[in-house]
């Protein structure tokens, strides 16, 4: 077990860090840094411990800041900018990934309007990756509600060179060679209806940390697995109350277990419902599928990436007090065997009933 | 030039500078000679001032003098501020 927990919570109002001792019982909270700045992500690396924030920003425009030292101390980041001869400028960062652990000084962010960043010198300078730029589709992305921001970047657990980027309103490209060539990667199998090569909006996309191609998307309205060798998104909604939603996690060891958090597709709310965090064990199989774990939880508010040292994923309130925590599904767990879920919250005394659909 | 907010964190913590210009955008590039830290937050990659930046020239808004043409006197302030919109 870790010996010490930091959490990296990004608001509309600034940056908070909580830290936290081994039990995650006792927490201290910091911030916040850069308000009244949004930040859309912020991102620990656990190769050299760097942390990266996206500060999204009206006064004095967006950046990305970085700190060397854990957040006692952060430095503004060259911009990315946008090459000549477009008419397109950086507005916001959305994303950012620090590279594989084969590429040590490489880091990517993803922007709006939507492009994919490289910087290969720790997250100092950034330069587009022109090869998705010049993508002919790109003439087809249009915003969604929240921009058209290239918010997802999936790196292969085990080869660098694989990796898939999401749009909202774009789709999916994925590249083998590093990002030198993309394809569309939008083809899906078991969905209610077609989809267009520029996909529905994507809404996250994650790659499993320590398992390679095994990949899990939360889409506008749709959840979607893909395992290796596959070649198509696989539909796996089961047992979710409504196929909406936005924030999605991936367990950090066990290849077939994932969560995300439902919500109305109209209202953005999780009513009549009630909200919380949904696991699945079995990638979202019929038949078994998703079960609720948590009944507390907040959009946006999942993140199991670079979380290899520790055993649980927490979910953090407004208000910066943890509410949640979630222990690690029992790899082969029995879907619909919620009562042994590890699940707890800070606010009841007894674990919180779980119920599936 | 006076800084004002967000703009004196952006300087390093910087208040003012005082530097010879005749105009606006001459005094902008004597800013940002003095603290270029200062670069991107006032302007976009293709040069442009970014929204939400008001440039008052003592009591008067410089976009009504002439905007980064405004001329400048001696003894004038220049303040850098971060624009408030909305309700």
């Amino acid at each position: 077990m870790a010996k010490k927990v930091t959490l990296l919570v990004g608001t509309k109002k600034g940056l908070y860090i909580l830290r936290g001792d081994a039990g995650r019982g006792s927490w201290a909270c910091e911030g916040p840094a850069f308000a009244p700045a949004e930040i859309h992500h912020a991102a620990y690396d656990a190769r050299d411990g760097s942390m990266f924030a996206a500060v999204n920003q009206t006064w004095g425009g967006s950046r990305i800041e970085v700190s060397r030292d854990m957040g006692k101390t952060w430095k503004t980041t060259k911009n990315p900018a946008f090459p000549e001869g477009t008419d397109r400028t950086f507005s916001k960062t959305w994303h950012i990934e620090p590279g594989h652990s084969k590429t040590p000084n490489v880091v990517w962010a993803g922007t709006e309007p939507a492009a994919l960043f490289k910087s290969e010198d720790r997250g100092e300078t950034w330069s587009i990756v022109k090869s998705l730029d010049d993508q002919p589709s790109r003439a087809k992305w249009v915003p969604g509600f929240g921009g058209m921001g290239l918010h997802s970047i999936a790196i292969d657990a085990k080869d660098p060179k694989k990796m898939m980027v999401g749009i909202s309103v774009g789709g999916v490209y994925r590249t083998e060679d590093g990002g030198t060539t993309w394809v569309q990667d939008n083809k899906v199998n078991g969905a209610p209806s077609e989809r267009p090569d520029v996909f529905y909006c994507i809404h996250k996309l994650l790659a499993h940390p320590e398992e390679s191609d095994v990949r899990f998307m939360r889409v506008h309205e749709e959840v979607y697995w893909r395992d290796p060798g596959q070649t198509t998104w696989q539909f796996s909604t089961t047992g979710l109350p409504s196929n909406f939603g936005f924030a999605a996690a991936m367990h950090p060891r066990d290849r077939s277990t994932a969560y995300c958090i439902p919500l109305d597709g109209m209202r953005r709310t999780a009513a009549p419902f009630g909200i919380g965090v949904y696991r699945t064990t079995d990638k979202g199989r019929p038949g078994t599928g998703s079960t609720r774990v948590c009944r507390r939880a907040l959009r946006s508010s999942l993140c199991a990436r670079g979380c290899t040292t520790i055993a649980s994923i927490r979910w953090v309130s407004t208000s910066g007090r943890p509410t949640a925590t979630c222990g690690p599904a029992r790899p082969k767990a029995r879907a619909g065997a919620a009562s042994r879920s590890t699940c707890r919250t800070s606010r009841r005394s007894t674990p919180p009933r779980s119920s599936s659909q | 030039m006076l800084l004002h907010g967000a703009y004196r964190g952006f300087a390093g913590g910087a208040r003012d500078v005082t530097l010879d210009a005749a105009t606006i955008r001459e005094a902008l590039e004597g800013l940002v000679r003095a603290h270029p830290t200062l670069a991107e937050r006032l302007r976009d990659e293709r040069g442009k001032l970014r929204p939400h930046l008001a440039l008052f020239i003592n009591q008067d808004d410089a976009r009504l003098l002439g905007w980064e043409d405004a001329p400048l006197h001696d003894g004038d302030i220049v303040h850098v501020i971060p624009a408030v919109s909305g309700g």
